[in-house]
């Protein structure tokens, strides 16, 4: 697929100046002049109060939401310049999402939802299904594959969600505070998993979280206060950082 | 408490203006087609009424004796009676002007010199050419004639009238033009008066007059004399107030009334499920609202009323509107029953704006707003018991609707089987509206069963959808199946409004079968004359001496003059036809479904015996053996019934008997119809012109071959059903706004559903796609669903209101061609229906929608 035009080689994403506004009278800038790289297979989490505009970069970032003004840039390719049918092409085929609140479809099963990016890109019903039965058996829920979301817990549901998300083996993951809904023991369930998956996939990984926990399992933390990156913490030497 | 909980409701109107829109249209819509049918009947009697009070003018009583009228001699015996000041025979013609482009003209025989005491027309002096116009009548040509049909056709005292009369064309000389008021308001204004003894010779009466209007002397009470002339005027004349007269009327249309009534209570059905629709959805969208509302402390009782004032309020602003609908509605509906009580019944209305009738109004309001209340009962009482812990959870965390347990299966079942047991071994004559609930109960029956009946048929098409149109298609599907209550709202109006239009058209297609294949028996005449494109005339008729003429053109084998009248019996009419029996006998066979058809042939063309239509039979609990009386104005005729045989000519019952018998008894020797039976070899077509060049210019007949007078009879009861045909629109066009209704708030209900599918890759086309898959699987659930809705009440229709309205049973068919075109039309209907839905869902911000509360 040839969507848009290619710009860098580098990060797998890259935000230049990139600021999103609110509001016609009363303006709230969500996010405020930030510059942002990305290396492919690195894990980033992006930390901050609320209202520190963590959701709107993680949205800027999948093309959910456009910039008022800068750059997002995706695996070279500048998301400005895609129209929404491109856009949502590229989500659905290169980046994984990972909510808060699951979002899982409550009138499908375990599996259905599991299969559901797959089904949307056109994927056979048996191809989806045994796709979705194999991704279901590693987040450890094969024997949970037929039923629908309001019969079973939190946990059960997030390991869905990030079944979900991995379907198609997408270069990146965004994971949008996964463990917010989860008790401590299933949160920590889930980070490992999700480490377990980055090691088997090396997808890149980008979690906003509010949990410190969270996000010692990352290379890279990111904090943002008021719409701007205000600081940036290694953990692990691989990474580009802020510039 | 109830004034937050208002202002929380208020909120919720403001905040979906388009859903509190289409549910209050929806019920306006119920009730507009139910108010107006009321007002339309009501107006078309009055209408019916004005016309028999403007041409009694100031009569105290009248004396009828059905349509065949009676002898002179009556005249004398009224006028010689004590308490009678003034007494003026009367006929009356629905005659036709020989003018080009000119319908129906009422003729109404008078005494000219004694009349204008009783009659009320005043004769427009600024016109009167003529100084006494009174001496100019006493010339036979003279004709008096409405301002407004004088101005029509440029008309002046002393032009021509040519008009087709019994005897032939005959040209009338314009003597006076009356004012618009009184009987010049009669028939729209189409009305001329002539001498009584003239319209005698002309329009074949005989020595008989139609009706006397007479007025009492003032000092002697109206019942006195109305009972001296009970007391000796010969049995079959009555005497009546002209008011009462009404009361006829209603009787004469009842048939068509009940049909209306039995059709706008449908419609109400239909809105009312649109209620129930917006109520369950409107429950299921505010269900982390009642969540709040019950943590914060507020009552199951008041959630059920916060839910059920809503109701009451929408039902009462939908019924205000229902009725402003209906009002204007019922100026169509009015033309369209008045033309089927002329072609029909062959009563001349007077047009009247519609007639406002407050104790309607109120009575539609009280309708409207309790059945909100009933749509919105479960709705308000699942939200009153919705568990606040669960309510307050994520959209995940929903129970699904305990709508498809077995037990409502059973009680779905039980109730459709019971209503069919009831239609089948129970007809009692308890009356229409008690019958009809034999239809609701199993209507009712068919919606508690419909949850599980929709989840059938969407796993049924999941497959296939999954196969046509992938991840879309089976997202429609499954959207359906996990969302019973709304999809079974939506498809249970569908299902209703199609119910009536499928029971409706098997009802129409077995009828038009039923008559249909009579007709291939036993009417197998080659050519047929007639006086009117109506179903009936009551008024003008041939001579039998136009029969005769027809009967010396070469190549006719055998002619028979046929009168269709209606008579008295009981305390209703019954419709007579008299024939020729020899002749009739001679080219049917096996006419008789019961009674010796050997003795019948030998004994009816003597007199000696009546045939009666099984409706009659069925009216009026008599058949073969037992013997039939009527008192006619020569006095009582008593027969046997020696047969009885399948006929559809009235919905009040048919007795065949013999022409001299008739003309005996009654001493009428009108023709409405000549049968004509042609000697083989001989070219129809070609003898239907020479009996066109026979009475060209001479009689107003409208001739038939064989095949164009069972079209013409196709057609008559196509006529009828004309109001059914609007009704059945409406049904579909409430039906078509539920689906609007449903998938509106299915989509905002489903915002963020969709916002994820978008998150996940789902492009704005599938998203589209998806929305209109959904509607197009309602319409084909729908379609299945009103099909066997459909077929329970066309079970009902043809066993048990057919046989209340018209008097025979008729036997069921199913509409499958009616059904397979609808299907399509549904379908694309609830497409439009989607496309805005659709449009709003591909339009939704996906970052709103996610995180949408």
């Amino acid at each position: 697929m040839a969507i848009g035009v290619r710009v860098e080689r580098e990060s797998m994403i890259r935000l230049a100046d990139v600021s999103r506004d609110y509001g016609d009278g009363k303006v709230v800038h969500a996010l405020h002049h930030v510059d942002l790289s990305i290396e492919r297979g690195e894990r980033v989490a992006v930390m901050g109060p609320s209202g520190s505009g963590k959701s709107t970069l993680l949205n800027l970032i999948c093309g959910l939401d456009e910039p008022t003004s800068g750059s997002v840039v995706f695996e070279g390719v500048d998301l400005a310049r895609l129209g929404d049918d491109e856009r949502t092409r590229l989500r659905r085929e290169k980046i994984g999402m990972i909510f808060q609140t699951f979002n899982l479809l409550p009138t499908l099963t375990a599996a259905e939802n599991v299969s559901l990016p797959l089904r949307l890109q056109g994927a056979s019903r048996r191809e989806a299904e045994r796709r979705a039965l194999a991704m279901l058996g590693r987040v450890g829920l094969a024997d949970r594959t037929a039923h629908r979301p309001d019969q079973l817990s939190g946990g059960e549901r997030q390991r869905i969600a990030i079944a979900r998300a991995l379907i198609f083996e997408p270069p990146l993951l965004l994971a949008d505070e996964p463990t917010g809904n989860l008790d401590s023991a299933t949160g920590e369930e889930i980070l490992s998993l999700l480490d377990h998956l980055h090691r088997e996939f090396n997808a890149t990984i980008l979690l906003v979280t509010h949990n410190q926990e969270a996000a010692a399992h990352c290379d890279r933390i990111l904090f943002l206060r008021d719409g701007g990156v205000v600081r940036e913490e290694r953990l692990q030497p691989v990474g580009v950082g802020v510039k | 408490m109830l004034s937050i909980l208002s202002y929380i409701t208020l909120q919720q109107w403001r905040l979906h203006k388009l859903r509190t829109a289409l549910t209050v249209l929806g019920i306006a819509l119920g009730v507009s087609v139910f108010f107006a049918v009321r007002t339309a009947n009501l107006t078309l009697l009055s209408s019916l009424r004005t016309t028999i009070e403007r041409l009694a003018g100031k009569a105290t009583l009248q004396v009828v004796a059905g349509e065949a009228g009676f002898p002179e001699g009556v005249w004398d015996q009224v006028r010689d009676t004590p308490g009678v000041k003034i007494a003026e025979p009367v006929i009356e013609v629905l005659a036709h002007t020989a003018f080009p482009d000119e319908g129906n003209l009422m003729v109404v025989g008078v005494d000219m010199l004694g009349d204008r005491e009783l009659h009320e027309y005043e004769f427009d002096e600024s016109r009167s050419e003529v100084g006494d116009p009174l001496v100019a009548l006493a010339q036979p040509d003279s004709i008096l004639v409405s301002r407004v049909f004088a101005e029509k056709h440029g008309l002046k005292e002393g032009d021509k009238l040519p008009l087709f009369t019994s005897q032939g064309r005959k040209e009338f000389i314009v003597r006076g033009v009356f004012k618009p008021s009184g009987m010049g308001e009669v028939f729209g204004g189409q009305i001329a008066v002539m001498d009584v003894f003239n319209a005698q010779f002309v329009f074949n009466r005989g020595r008989n007059f139609d009706r006397i209007d007479l007025m009492t002397e003032p000092d002697v009470p109206v019942e006195e004399v109305q009972q001296r002339l009970r007391g000796q005027l010969p049995a079959g004349v009555e005497v009546t107030r002209p008011s009462s007269r009404g009361q006829s009327l209603e009787n004469a249309t009842a048939a068509m009334s009940q049909g209306m009534l039995v059709t706008s209570f449908i419609a109400l059905l239909v809105g009312t499920f649109i209620i129930f629709n917006s109520f369950s959805i409107s429950v299921n969208q505010r269900w982390k609202e009642i969540g709040v509302l019950r943590a914060l402390g507020v009552e199951r009782p008041n959630i059920q009323r916060m839910f059920l004032g809503e109701a009451l309020v929408m039902g009462g602003i939908g019924s205000v509107a229902g009725v402003a609908i209906g009002y204007y509605l019922a100026v169509g509906a009015t033309k369209v029953m008045g033309n089927m009580a002329a072609s029909i019944y062959g009563l001349v209305s007077t047009p009247e704006p519609p007639i406002f009738r407050l104790d309607y109004a109120v009575a539609a309001l009280i309708l409207g707003m309790v059945a909100s209340l009933v749509a919105a009962w479960l709705p308000a009482r699942a939200a009153s018991q919705l568990n606040p812990a669960l309510a307050l959870h994520n959209i995940e965390t929903r129970q699904r609707e305990a709508v498809l347990g077995w037990g409502r299966v059973a009680t779905g079942l039980a109730m459709v089987m019971t209503g069919l047991a009831l239609v089948r071994f129970l007809t009692p004559k308890v009356g229409l509206m008690f019958q009809f609930a034999y239809s609701v109960l199993m209507t009712f029956g068919l919606v508690v069963l419909l949850p599980k009946l929709s989840e059938w048929m969407g796993r049924a098409m999941r497959p296939a959808m999954d196969r046509l149109f992938g991840s879309e298609g089976v997202l429609a599907v499954d959207t359906m199946i996990q969302a019973p209550r709304r999809t079974s709202a939506t498809v249970g109006a569908l299902m209703v409004g199609l119910m009536f239009v499928f029971s409706t058209g098997a009802y129409i297609e077995s009828t038009e079968g039923r008559v249909l294949s009579t007709m291939n028996r036993i009417v197998n005449s080659d050519l047929f004359v007639t006086t009117s494109q109506l179903a009936r005339s009551r008024t003008y008729h041939f001579s039998e001496a136009l029969g005769q003429r027809i009967a010396e053109l070469p190549g006719v084998k055998r002619l028979e003059n046929v009168r269709f009248t209606s008579v008295p019996y009981g305390n209703d009419s019954v419709a007579i036809i008299a024939i020729e029996m020899d002749g009739w006998f001679a080219r049917v066979k096996d006419v008789l479904d019961e009674g010796d058809e050997p003795k019948a042939r030998e004994l009816m063309p003597k007199g000696e015996g009546v045939l009666i239509a099984h409706n009659f039979s069925s009216r009026w609990g008599i058949g073969v053996g037992h013997r039939i009386r009527f008192e006619t104005p020569s006095g009582p005729l008593e027969r046997p019934i020696l047969g009885v045989i399948e006929d559809y000519s009235s919905e009040k019952g048919t007795v065949f008997m013999d022409r001299a018998l008739y003309k005996r008894y009654w001493k009428d020797s009108a023709v409405d119809f000549i049968d004509i039976n042609l000697m083989p070899g001989t070219d129809r077509a070609a003898f239907k012109q020479a009996v066109q060049r026979l009475t060209a210019g001479e009689q107003r007949a409208f001739i038939y071959t064989n095949e164009e007078y069972k079209r013409w009879v196709m057609e008559l009861i196509n006529g009828f059903f004309m109001l059914n045909y609007m009704q059945m629109i409406v049904a579909v066009f409430v039906a078509a706004l539920g689906i609007i209704n449903t998938l509106i708030i299915s989509v905002s209900e489903r915002r963020r559903e969709i916002g994820v599918i978008r998150a996940l890759g789902g492009l704005r086309g599938q998203i589209r796609k998806m929305v209109l898959l959904e509607a197009v699987a309602m319409a084909i659930i729908g379609v299945v669903a009103g099909a066997i809705a459909g077929a329970c009440n066309t079970y009902f229709l043809v066993r048990t209101a057919a046989v209340i309205i018209a008097g025979y049973s008729i036997p069921f068919h199913f509409p499958v061609t009616l059904i397979l075109v609808t299907l399509p039309i549904v379908i694309a209907i609830a497409l439009a229906a989607a496309w805005w839905p659709a449009r709003r869902a591909v339009r939704l911000r996906v970052v709103e929608a996610i995180g949408y509360e």
